[in-house]
């Protein structure tokens, strides 16, 4: 199977701050996967690299096939973005927001287009009395599922989340987990998500990369849990971490 | 009956219509056309056999549930038959919001708008406005435009609408001003000399060359500059821009190159503004305060100055707006982590763009009288 997102031999540099040294990763088809590192180890210059906002040092990505290149227009109809603070467009109501990658890329009739609109609004676990609401009117949270709409929009074949759940109570967490997976089983979708929250990993992700020394060490959850790393040691070894793996794991998944 | 997504075929009991090819995203169009010719006219069942799909999306399963739900509003009924299990979580799936929503809408009938909420939205909505900056061009989108150019051209008059026009009124105040007190400065030294009627020349041709222009220029950095910093700046901290290049869409031509264009526009005209208001203010003096005859003042006026004058200022204006905006945009553009630094990158803008337009100036003074214009 040809991977969706693969990255070979990316190199990040930053004066002398080496952020990424050659690193490889996969993306393959209908997966949802884990990106996790310490602070600072480059997951976000990594999926702005990959998004082409951000001129790597050297290496070579390509998501679906197309080469991404720094500040040319990407595979822009097949992916979707969940930045980290929503990225909502402020002048916009949140109905807008979801309709105008629609109206960018596509000539339906108005009708329709406000009708898909709704549906991913839905999808997103919104009530429909959001959508005249403007961004600023809404709390973290629904900001994240509006843009998460927005991210839907155009029946992506790849989704990039940005710390998902980062600014979540628990329980607003969980759900937006629940959410992932949902749309993970019905839309055929590839996920690739940063994450800080361990219980997030574990409850939707079907293998982890961890981002240490500028690579990326990737494996199922079993696999990663049982490697060596001394950071991944650290990182999952924690009493937090343990509970999570015990019981968070997609009982579909296991 | 067929196209190249479905396939009519009339039986005794009902109504076969076969799907076929790609349902999905791209073609949505193209399915409502078709869907919108399934029409049972004797009230048979229609049943859609969906095991010819190549590929099905959300958006090609609502055009297929939406023509369910129009038939059975026409009192017919509908089927689906023969769905891959891969496909039909697509169609479940609109099912399942469609119910949602429906609950969703029993929970809150509310009552219509009272005035009230409408005038408060409208307040709000001016708000937005003011503040708002892709809010134009996404709605020229919604409203289907789609061509780069036609965007650019109607975001650069509402940048001339909103830099220029808009700045008129404290222009041609300022401007006024200036006029009033250069006069009044003239008149002290020049009527020792009996030579009142010279403070015609100097307010004239100061305000024509220099102050109308500088004036001019100087307020709209003030004015536009910083919002433009501040406004590209609060995009990129929100990481709009980044947004909007994921969406295909290119920041630099639907946000800046329009502000430099409108702004090159723009300042020429409100230099003129300046220079009118200028002159007026130079004339309540010479003629309230010196009692030079009204008549006599147009005159010397029309003597002491000519069109060289008017356009040594005018020629200065779209290289000064080039400035103004191309340093707003920047510095906005530059923004990366802080609201902090969004602050003084804004107060950046301003104060090198004014320097820029200083600098500016002094060049062309020297080159201006190297050339004897
Ligand atoms: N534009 C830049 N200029 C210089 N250094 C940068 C730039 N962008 C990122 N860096 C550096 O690259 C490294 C990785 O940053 P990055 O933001 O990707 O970390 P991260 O893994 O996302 O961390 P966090 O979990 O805290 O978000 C950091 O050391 C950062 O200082
Ligand atoms: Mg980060």
């Amino acid at each position: 199977m040809e991977p969706v997102v693969r990255i070979s031999n990316l190199v990040n540099r930053f004066g002398d701050n080496v952020v990424h040294d050659g690193l490889n990763l996969d993306v393959m088809p209908d997966e949802t996967l884990g990106l996790v590192g310490g602070s600072g180890t480059g997951k976000s210059v990594l999926l702005r690299s990959i998004l082409g906002l951000q001129k790597p040092t050297s290496g070579e990505i390509t998501v679906l096939g197309q080469r991404i290149e720094y500040l040319k227009p990407g595979p822009t109809r097949h992916w979707g973005v969940l930045f980290q603070g929503g990225a909502l467009l402020s002048g916009l109501t949140v109905q807008e927001n979801v309709e105008l990658p629609i109206a960018l890329h596509s000539d339906m009739p108005l009708e329709t287009r406000h009708e898909l609109a709704s549906l991913k609004l839905l999808m997103a676990g919104l009530s429909l009395s959001v959508a005249d609401k403007y961004p600023s009117e809404l709390s973290g949270g629904m900001r994240k599922r509006v843009s998460l709409a927005r991210a839907l929009a155009l029946e992506p074949k790849i989704l990039f989340l940005d710390e998902p759940t980062a600014g979540l109570d628990p329980i607003a967490a969980t759900e937006f987990d629940k959410l992932v997976n949902y749309l993970q089983d019905n839309l055929d979708l590839t996920i690739m998500m940063i994450t800080h929250d361990v219980d997030s990993l574990f409850g939707t992700c079907d293998r982890i990369a961890v981002l240490v020394d500028g690579n990326a060490i990737v494996g199922t959850i079993d696999e990663i849990l049982e490697h060596d790393n001394e950071w991944i040691q650290s990182y999952f070894g924690v009493p937090r971490a343990r509970r999570a793996a015990s019981t968070g794991v997609r009982p579909d998944r296991a | 009956m067929e196209n190249a997504y479905l396939q009519v075929e009339k039986h005794h009991d009902s109504l076969k219509v076969g799907l076929r090819n790609d349902w999905v995203f791209d073609n949505v169009s193209d399915l409502e056309e078709a869907t919108a010719s399934v029409v049972s006219s004797d009230g048979l069942p229609v049943i859609f056999q969906c095991g010819g799909l190549q590929d099905i999306d959300i958006a090609g399963a609502w055009v297929l549930y939406d023509r369910s739900q129009q038939l059975a509003e026409l009192g017919i009924k509908s089927d689906f038959e023969g769905f891959k299990a891969e496909h039909f979580k697509f169609l479940r799936n609109i099912i399942d919001m469609a119910a949602i929503r429906e609950f969703d809408e029993d929970l809150d009938d509310e009552p219509p708008p009272r005035p009230l909420h409408g005038s408060i939205e409208r307040v709000g909505q001016n708000t937005l406005s003011a503040f708002e900056d892709i809010g134009f061009i996404a709605r020229s989108i919604l409203d289907g435009t789609r061509r780069p150019l036609t965007l650019i051209l109607g975001e650069t008059i509402k940048q001339v609408y909103e830099t220029g026009v808009r700045a008129i009124p404290i222009v041609m105040i300022m401007s006024f001003l200036i006029g009033i007190v250069l006069a009044y400065q003239a008149s002290a030294q020049l009527e020792q000399f009996g030579a009142k009627i010279f403070v015609v020349d100097l307010a004239s041709i100061s305000i024509l060359r220099e102050m109308g222009v500088l004036l001019a220029a100087v307020m709209v950095a003030g004015r536009s500059g910083s919002a433009f910093a501040a406004a590209l700046g609060t995009m990129k901290l929100n990481e709009e821009i980044d947004a909007l290049r994921v969406l295909g869409l290119n920041p630099n031509q639907i946000l800046v190159v329009p502000r430099i264009l409108g702004l090159v526009i723009a300042l020429p005209m409100l230099t003129l503004f300046a220079d009118v208001a200028g002159i007026l203010g130079g004339a309540l003096i010479a003629i309230g305060s010196l009692d030079i005859p009204t008549v006599q003042f147009v005159e010397r006026v029309k003597y002491a100055s000519d069109m060289n004058d008017l356009m040594v200022g005018l020629t200065k204006a779209p290289f000064f707006a080039f400035l103004i905006a191309v340093t707003g945009t920047l510095r906005g553009m530059q923004v990366e982590h802080s609201a902090e630094q969004l602050g003084r990158l804004t107060t950046t803008a301003v104060v090198q763009s004014i320097f820029l337009i200083i600098v500016a100036d002094a060049y062309f003074t020297i080159i201006f009288t190297r050339l004897g214009i």
